[in-house]
């Protein structure tokens, strides 16, 4: 399998793990407490 | 020929946003509607963790890297609800953190036969949501079993590490593409993308390469 350099797209802040650790991005960490929010309103 | 796109993904069986990230695919892959192939590729995240790790994930997150329980276990509850989000129910109570190498060489046996996707799911599945040992070979045997395959055959493969030089290879090709986190998708050969993305994004790239074939 050829390995060209490759054109990165999509949003880079997307949530991934490295190494041993998986860091939540701020804006997932937003969406969690905007549903939290959203749940205690019904 | 085929037209299908072809999709190489790097991900490890214990990386909760490598699930997250196969559902976010999938939706794109569904909305792109178009044939697409697919095919998953070893990383390991912690090689040296042991089989048998003593603890939760909670307890390893906090001892490997040093932070106070309750900051972990906040970060669990909040991947458990982004899980939930795309209807995973992650059960980190009942996970048994472990070495994964074993059950990447159970993947490659499977796609020996032509399974591979089948397995990746099974396995993603036993580790968040079942509670199951991914790590222990007769645990992977009872999994390889209960989807079919040949105890027996199974067993020897992985007693004797048949497939773990292809472990080894797939993580030295991450390597070369500078692939440092997962999950990692390579599409066409051409297009990386990184992370758990929103299902958009995967179906906007597979359009793109679409179009790009139909223009060649």
């Amino acid at each position: 399998m050829d390995t060209l350099p490759l054109l990165i797209v999509g949003d880079p802040q997307a949530a991934s793990c490295e190494g041993d650790f998986c860091e939540i991005p701020q804006h997932h960490e937003q969406a969690v407490v905007n549903r939290a929010i959203d749940s205690d309103r019904v | 020929m085929s037209d299908a796109i072809k999709v190489d993904i790097w991900s490890d069986v214990q990386c909760p946003w490598c699930y997250i990230g196969k559902r976010k695919f999938e939706a794109g892959a569904a909305e792109f509607g178009g044939e697409v192939e697919v095919e998953y590729h070893s990383f390991e995240l912690a090689p040296d963790t042991p089989v048998d790790f003593d603890g939760s994930p909670a307890d390893y997150l906090a001892q490997r890297k040093g932070l106070p329980m309750d900051q972990v276990e906040q970060m669990l509850e909040r991947v458990t609800g982004i899980a939930a989000s795309v209807g995973l129910d992650y059960d980190y109570e009942h996970v048994h953190q472990t070495n994964t190498v074993i059950s990447h060489e159970l993947i490659h046996f499977a796609k020996s036969k032509g399974r591979q996707l089948e397995m990746k799911e099974r396995l993603l599945e036993a580790y968040f949501i079942k509670g199951e040992h991914v790590g222990r070979i007769p645990d992977l045997v009872a999994i390889a079993a209960e989807l079919g395959f040949d105890e027996a055959e199974v067993t020897e493969a992985l007693e004797c590490h048949r497939f773990l030089k292809d472990v080894k290879e797939d993580v030295a090709l991450a390597r070369e593409y500078g692939i440092q986190g997962v999950p990692f998708f390579v599409i066409d050969g051409k297009y990386g993308v990184s992370g758990a993305q929103e299902a958009q994004t995967f179906a906007n790239v597979l359009a793109q390469v679409h179009a790009e074939k139909g223009a060649a």
